[in-house]
């Protein structure tokens, strides 16, 4: 009975898991040459008229990710990626016109529009009395195209802007961060990102300061053969406080796009940020074919005493995810938390989860990691708690919970627990199952049909998640958690 | 002779030190008297250094001679030649083995061999003793029904015990394995169990504690390949000084292996603010109709109830020692040989009890 209902869901599963953002948009671009070497680097490095401090970081970065290997630990077949046959560079071409928000090509915002992403400001203000302004850093390819509410965030002290502009334009201060958080040496992905990183965001929040309004980075990979890079960076100064959005989409295409991030977050003395994600990046056909390689390194780095670091991702796009945003939590009292719902369909792999790394004395951290799989996919949760031996009272809570949604699919769960201190109090629980047939039973009876009873149960379980999102993103992410999955259990 | 061994980069091997063990292999035999302390009455088997001991030995059922078991796993692969062989039918001997291995320094490799036919049972006791590095390879093979209990205490005063175990359980079969590192050498503790047949039983867990510099370290996977099995894995782990006493147990569930129940409970307890426990309670699941489950904690002892012991008279160091035995009796309460049981149990509190 569960056999062919299994079957019945999965086929209303394939037929609504459509991806709706893998539009392509005829844009005229520049490319960089293909292939990667010190001249794409250079190049790069000039696209953004870079200070040479700037160069020579990206350079020593490439010379030393010719040294290293591909981490290989993580439960994913990854196939070899030919880094040479991929642009490293695409840029929208400037067409001359007037100043400020206009002067980006109509084309680009048609783009957005389609997307739903608001970065035409008087959109946002034209919406409904009272409604909550968002700034947007929209990123196409390899860089920034607008940011919007600078003036409005400028008067409140926060610079937001995209990376390249901070890096001309606020040097010492992204001198003083940028790979402090995530070292130019921390691992393959995060090193070839340090040397071809092309745009990204930039985010200060002064002194005692709360964000006005919701900061939001969209990026969009919309060229072909082009591997993203962005780079975001956060710093927020004490007592201050902020909450940052990143959401991103892709076209279908047959062939597979790398794209390899890293975020840097640095809260100071009672500073809290909290970074919330929902990936889209495509994830290939039901065969496997095409889809986003994501190779993400985020972290964040509790300097200050009493900060605090939210990580909230909603992960349901990507061919492959390998992305583990952490928290080191070196202040005293900080807090570190992680909270991710992970689908995977079709033939997606993703290994993804967090590290909080205990470091002063009564560091907090909580974890709460849901994977939901179906198709042929596999879902591992990969995470790791340590507790150094000056963490006095640390304590962290764990929770890692897998659905299966089907019997071709694999739920992996793989956390590591390092204590090094006694006082540290640690709890780790997980379970795996799948939805009982008591469950639906009894929401059927209640009148629903399946793929209602479906939905709702796993909104359910992944609740405690999505609550942890802001409003406008929560809306988003449960939609997206029903296309993804749609009628795929019975 | 020159060792290839695995290093903490390899990801089974990330917590484990094992760079003793080239020095303990190249060295001499210290030739000293170490004297076996039996449990029971029944068939017994000494090794000294590697070899078996005719003279102090009544192997019963348990043969001696060349044994093939190979195996890719890297400190496993080292035992080879002369071992032991227990191959029990169904009406074959029912009682308790012990088998007693004393090191005398150097190292000694043995391989063994257990092959329990339909619905024969039995039951083991191994103790390792001396000094030196141990290491041992047993093959586990259990037909339909068959009933394996191991209980294995590792108690030697010096150098290195590594164990590895390779078991395959047929339909019903149930293997139930206990361990008590209660020693002051280091362990690395290996265990593959595969359940092959549907509604096999496989129990592996125990207690393991270090003081000093010891590490104890335990990788244990547990695969469920057929329909209906249960496994538990229930390990303590307790930690003094600057001792690092780390546990990697797995639990992987093949595609048909549907209504698996599996379980581990791993829990470290800290002694001291320079030791260090490990944890990683991992879970490989492909199959949908599964209960599985894995709780791991780590802590020190509860302050309230060492407070409330002292208030009634308990000095501080008997109150720790008694707390820390409630911690670890239930891992240690799964062996089914009553006097092995008290053995073991006698062996944990001494450790307990010598700071004490």
């Amino acid at each position: 009975m569960s056999d062919v209902r299994n079957a019945e869901a999965q086929a209303a599963a394939d037929r609504a898991s459509t991806y709706e953002w893998g539009f392509t948009s005829d844009i005229e671009q520049d490319f960089a040459p293909k292939g990667l070497s010190e001249d794409t680097v250079r190049f790069i490095s000039a696209k953004k008229n870079e200070p040479e401090w700037m160069l020579e970081w990206r350079l020593k970065a490439y010379r030393h990710w010719l040294t290293m290997t591909p981490p290989d630990w993580a439960k994913l077949n990854v196939p070899p990626i030919d880094y040479q046959d991929a642009y490293y560079y695409a840029e929208p071409r400037k067409k001359d016109g007037p100043a400020s928000l206009d002067e980006v090509d109509p084309e680009i915002l048609r783009v957005y529009e389609k997307l739903g992403i608001p970065i035409e400001e008087q959109k946002v203000l034209a919406g409904v009395e009272g409604a909550r302004k968002v700034a947007v850093d929209a990123v196409f390819d390899s860089v920034s195209v607008a940011t919007t509410f600078r003036a409005e965030l400028e008067r409140a002290g926060v610079i937001f802007r995209s990376i390249s502009e901070a890096i001309r334009e606020y040097p010492d201060l992204v001198k003083r961060w940028l790979g402090k958080v995530v070292p130019m040496r921390d691992n393959y992905f995060a090193t070839l990102n340090c040397a071809v990183f092309s745009d990204g965001t930039f985010v200060y929040i002064p002194e005692g300061v709360r964000c006005p309004m919701e900061l939001s980075t969209y990026f969009r990979i919309n060229a072909e053969n082009t591997g993203q890079f962005e780079r975001t960076l956060i710093v927020a100064d004490k007592g201050s406080h902020v909450s940052y959005l990143e959401g991103c989409t892709a076209p279908m295409r047959d062939e597979n796009q790398l794209h390899a991030a890293v975020v840097e977050l640095v809260a100071l003395d009672d500073a809290e940020i909290k970074y919330s994600t929902v990936q889209n990046w495509y994830p290939g056909d039901a065969e496997g074919r095409g889809g986003i390689y994501n190779f993400v390194t985020k972290r964040a780095l509790c300097q200050g005493k009493n900060s605090k670091v939210s990580w909230t991702q909603v992960e349901t796009g990507s061919a492959i995810t390998w992305k583990y945003p952490s928290c080191v939590l070196a202040g005293e009292n900080s807090v570190g938390e992680f909270y991710s719902v992970a689908v995977t369909n079709n033939r997606q792999q993703a290994d993804t989860g967090t590290k909080m790394i205990h470091l002063g004395k009564n560091t907090k951290s909580t974890i709460v990691s849901k994977g939901i799989s179906a198709g042929r996919s596999d879902n591992t949760y990969r995470g790791l708690v340590r507790v150094a031996p000056t963490a006095e009272g640390a304590r962290n809570f764990t929770q890692c919970d897998s659905l299966l949604l089907g019997s071709t699919c694999g739920a992996h769960t793989v956390p590591y627990i390092e204590v090094r201190n006694p006082s540290a109090q640690i709890e780790h629980e997980a379970t795996t199952s799948k939805i009982s047939d008591d469950q639906l039973f009894y929401a059927m009876s209640r009148g629903l049909d399946q793929e209602a009873s479906v939905a709702l149960i796993v909104n359910g379980f992944a609740k405690e998640v999505l609550q942890q999102l802001p409003m406008e993103f929560a809306v988003e992410a449960q939609k997206l958690l029903g296309i993804s999955l749609e009628g795929s259990v019975g | 002779m020159t060792l290839a061994l695995p290093t903490t980069r390899d990801e089974d091997w990330r917590w484990s030190d094992l760079s003793a063990l080239p020095a303990l292999a190249d060295a001499a035999a210290n030739g000293g008297a170490v004297v076996p302390r039996w449990i029971g009455e029944g068939p017994r088997l000494l090794f000294v250094d590697g070899r078996y001991d005719e003279a102090a030995s009544d192997p019963g059922p348990v043969t001696i001679g060349a044994i093939d078991a190979a195996t890719d796993h890297p400190l496993g692969r080292l035992a080879t030649g002369a071992g032991w062989t227990l191959s029990l039918d169904k009406d074959g001997f029912g009682g308790t083995i012990e088998i007693v291995h004393i090191a005398i320094g150097g190292a000694n490799h043995v391989p063994a061999r257990i092959m329990l036919a339909e619905d024969a049972t039995a039951s083991i006791v191994e103790s390792y003793i001396g000094d030196g590095w141990a290491n041992r390879l047993t093959r586990i093979d259990l037909a339909r029904s068959a009933r394996l209990m191991r209980a294995i205490r590792i108690d030697q005063a010096s150098g290195f015990t590594s164990l590895r175990d390779e078991a395959t359980l047929a339909g019903g079969a149930s293997l139930v394995t206990t361990i008590l590192g209660a020693g002051e050498g280091g362990t690395r503790i290996d265990a593959h169990i595969a359940l092959d047949g549907s509604g096999a039983f496989a129990e592996h867990g125990g207690a393991l504690l270090a003081r000093d510099a010891q590490r104890h370290d335990a990788a244990i996977v547990v695969r469920h390949a057929a329909a209906e099995g249960t496994s538990r894995q229930l390990w303590r782990a307790v930690a003094d000084d600057k001792a690092t006493t780390s546990m990697a147990a797995r639990v992987e569930v093949a595609r048909d292996a549907q209504k698996t129940e599996g379980e581990q409970s791993l829990r470290g307890l800290m002694l001291k603010r320079t030791a260090t426990v490990n944890l990683k309670p991992e879970l490989e699941i492909f199959a949908d109709d599964v209960k599985c489950a894995h709780g791991a904690t780590v802590g020190e002892l509860d302050k309230r109830a060492l407070f409330y012991m002292e208030s009634r008279g308990v000095t501080p160091d008997r109150a720790k020692a008694l707390l820390t035995h409630a911690f670890i009796a239930d891992a240690l309460d799964r062996i089914g040989d009553a006097p092995a049981r008290e053995a073991f149990l006698a062996d944990a509190d001494r450790w307990l009890e010598a700071r004490a």
